[in-house]
């Protein structure tokens, strides 16, 4: 059999074969630098090529924005998106179901069987400078476009912008969605404070990743600030007018990453976000967060491990201004899991919330949700077994304690996820 | 401070500088392998002209490598970024590659190099659909145990490390022609050595060794794994001891990340060695290729680890 491709091939870009041809090679950073002048006399070239196109009508033709005109036989195949359908389906048992307080939109809600989402996930290069990235949620009752943005790829300097709908990166676990996740429900006060479908919108994003010897990322978004499941502590169903770039809840992160050893890695993020409410004129609200991810992962050893452990922990701080009044809580969650063999894993997890105050210290009813008032407590732990990376199947445990009950809040999900399609990347 | 925006924007603009000068003045062209194989192979070929590191590690399983953010600031700095491809690391690398924000390593770009486009291919299975397991559509990707897709792979690497840095073609060049005339030597010589192990059986824990077993003549008669990426059950192990007996296996072979209790068990019962290979060459710490290769072909010429 040959050994080796065809003589043609070693240098012979391994896709796009049918693309115009790059020449000997495209240019690349560290060839000879060109002189001014040489730059000079490349733009004028490319200026006149450009004015030439214009007149012959070819821009307009290849106009960018222009629909794909669908391509002849199988090749059009080649060019669709890579897709992924995750479906998350649940069987819960609630002590208290007309009571039970989960804030998740994907959470199971009702004894019973429970749709938690089917998720559509598509995503693929749109040319050389922008990436495009969709995840369209059926539910029982409709679709959602839950994130549909464009993110660029060939930005200057570590800088990189992502425009459309998506998910804010406040923290650490807002960002993400439910196939992500180590437990079947969102925390608590993740869905208080932003809401059950986490905290998102049209927006844009800039994110910038330093050129400091470690990895330090820093990003700013400006997102819409309405929607009682996206934004429910800003604008929320009501929603804000936009007048001014100050009417958009503005979010600002930097997230660190310190490689401890090949074993252990920490990350560290520091988040805020501050927007319009909806309480009065001229209100706003603050939300403080930081996040912490420790995991250890013994991929250094040469005694074979499926080991791994993690500890993920977020705290917020919430400030909302009423007229004449501001309400300030806090909440957070923490979860540590072990991977205990290739196929099995254990997770436990503990949420607390603070009672709401006003300015002045007093315990004040939450108007966004009365009939909690107090503090609350709520634990949960899981078994997870995976059948392969494709499937996983969940058994969890909680039991809620809010003050104002005498009794917990009992929880048992048995819950399946199953994804088909395109293997997709996985964050950190 | 009589003005703070002032103050704030030359700070910025320093940073931006202090960003953009090391591009400018890197002496050596800095290459990253998604896995050690690879960057081996990159080191026989740039030599001291180039900086080269791998974002596995030889002792991890390459298809579950976590992104870390550190792995995405390592490919921010990176000219050439060679893969295995064939969604080997399609777990891992793309969100890295966008997380890294360098458009020189973008799929496509200059920078981007996927070794499976220098190799001839085995194993595209006839039917993609993943109730046969964790199948590569395109074709078997652990092709990185064959000398001879080394040989394809680092002329490749030349090409394209040349292409990158044209002032250093003739040294690339040069290193090439050394590297490819002591690789053919050598490949004559342990095909020599293992002559005796042309058409015997082993059992394999993951599809890995196709290519290793074309070259070398060896038959892989079975799988611990049921399906690729399926973890080992009671009764297909059971299956699995039964060829080994029949066959009359005595050489177990798997890469040293997999479980390795399986594989002992069935050695034990039908009287053979588990072999553990190592994934790559230890490649921070020094080892570089052919010690890599002369460490798994001692281990197949003795028929044990």
């Amino acid at each position: 059999m040959p050994t080796e491709a065809p003589a043609a091939a070693p240098t012979a870009p391994p896709i796009d074969a049918a693309g115009p041809p790059p020449g000997p090679e495209a240019p690349s950073a560290v060839a000879p630098a060109l002189t001014p002048a040489e730059l000079a006399e490349i733009e004028a070239a490319l200026g006149a090529d450009t004015e030439k196109q214009e007149a012959a009508g070819q821009v307009a033709k290849e106009n960018p924005l222009s629909l794909p005109r669908p391509a002849a036989g199988s090749t059009a195949a080649a060019f669709l998106p890579d897709i992924a359908f995750i479906l998350d389906f649940a069987l819960a048992a609630f002590s208290d179901q007309d009571e039970q307080l989960q804030t998740g939109g994907h959470d199971p809600t009702r004894n019973g069987f429970n749709l938690q989402q089917l998720e559509m996930s598509i995503g693929k290069s749109v040319d050389p400078y922008f990436r495009f990235d969709a995840n369209l949620v059926f539910s029982q009752f409709g679709v959602e476009v839950e994130e549909a943005y464009a993110t660029t790829t060939s930005m200057p300097w570590g800088l990189q912008t992502r425009a459309g709908q998506m998910l804010t990166r406040f923290g650490r676990m807002n960002a993400t969605h439910p196939h992500a996740w180590t437990f079947v429900d969102q925390p608590f006060y993740l869905g208080k404070v932003f809401g059950g479908e986490g905290n998102r919108g049209l927006g844009v994003e800039l994110s910038w990743l330093t050129p400091l010897p470690w990895y330090v990322e820093v990003l700013v978004s400006g997102t819409e600030a309405s929607g009682e499941s996206t934004a429910r502590s800003f604008g929320g169903a009501e929603g804000v007018a936009v007048e001014s770039p100050l009417d958009f809840q503005n979010t600002v992160a930097v997230k660190q990453f310190f490689d401890l050893t090949d074993d252990w890695s920490l990350l560290w993020g520091l988040s805020a976000a501050n927007g319009p409410n909806a309480s009065g004129r001229d209100t706003r609200t603050d939300v403080f967060g930081t996040d912490l991810f420790v995991k250890w992962r013994p991929i250094s050893s040469h005694e074979p491990s499926p080991m791994e452990v993690h500890l993920q922990a977020e705290a917020l701080l919430r400030r909302r201004q009423a007229p004449e009044d501001v309400l300030t809580d806090a909440g957070g969650y923490a979860h540590l899991f072990w991977k205990l063999a290739q196929r099995w894993g254990v997770a436990g997890r503990y949420e607390y919330a603070t009672p709401v105050q006003d300015a002045e210290g007093e315990r004040v009813v939450d108007p966004l949700d009365p009939g909690q008032e107090g503090d609350r407590h709520r634990l949960a732990a899981n078994v997870t077994f995976w059948p392969t990376e494709f499937s996983r199947l969940r058994l969890q445990g909680s039991a809620d304690f809010p003050e104002l009950r005498d009794d917990p809040i009992l929880a048992a999900f048995l819950a399946l996820e199953v994804v088909v399609g395109s293997h997709g990347a996985h964050l950190f | 401070m009589k003005n703070p925006l002032r103050f704030l924007f030359s700070l910025l603009l320093a940073t931006l500088t202090i960003a953009g000068a090391p591009r400018l003045a890197a002496a050596e062209l800095k290459v990253v392998a998604t896995i050690p194989a690879l960057a081996a192979i990159a080191k026989e070929v740039g030599g001291e002209d180039i900086a080269v590191e791998s974002l596995a590690l030889p002792t991890q399983d390459p298809h579950f490598v976590d992104a870390k953010p550190s792995l995405a600031l390592a490919l921010s700095k990176a000219d050439l970024l060679v893969t295995v491809g064939l969604g080997l690391e399609v777990g891992w690398l793309p969100t890295l590659q966008v997380g890294s924000r360098n458009v020189k390593i973008m799929l496509g770009a200059s920078g981007y190099l996927e070794a499976a486009s220098l190799v001839s291919l085995l194993d595209a299975p006839e039917r993609v659909d993943r109730a046969d397991g964790d199948v590569h559509p395109g074709g078997n990707p652990h092709f990185w145990y064959d000398p001879r897709a080394a040989k394809a792979i680092a002329k490749g690497l030349a090409a394209k490390m040349g292409a990158l840095e044209p002032g250093k073609k003739a040294a690339f060049d040069q290193r090439l022609a050394a590297f490819v005339a002591k690789l053919d030597a050598q490949t004559k010589a342990w095909s020599e050595r293992l002559a005796k192990r042309r058409g015997a059986p082993v059992v394999a824990y993951h599809k890995s060794w196709t290519y290793l077993a074309d070259w070398l003549g060896i038959q892989q008669v079975a799988f611990l794994e049921p399906k690729p990426g399926v973890p080992p059950n009671p009764g297909h192990v059971a299956q699995v001891l039964g060829i080994a007996r029949a066959k009359n296996v005595k050489i177990l072979l798997q890469e040293s990340y997999y479980p390795d209790a399986t594989a002992k068990l069935v050695a034990e019962k039908v009287g053979a060695s588990v072999l553990f290979v190592p994934s790559g060459p230890d490649v921070r710490g020094g080892q570089g290729y052919f010690a890599w290769m002369e460490g798994i072909v001692g281990m197949l010429d003795k028929g044990a680890p």
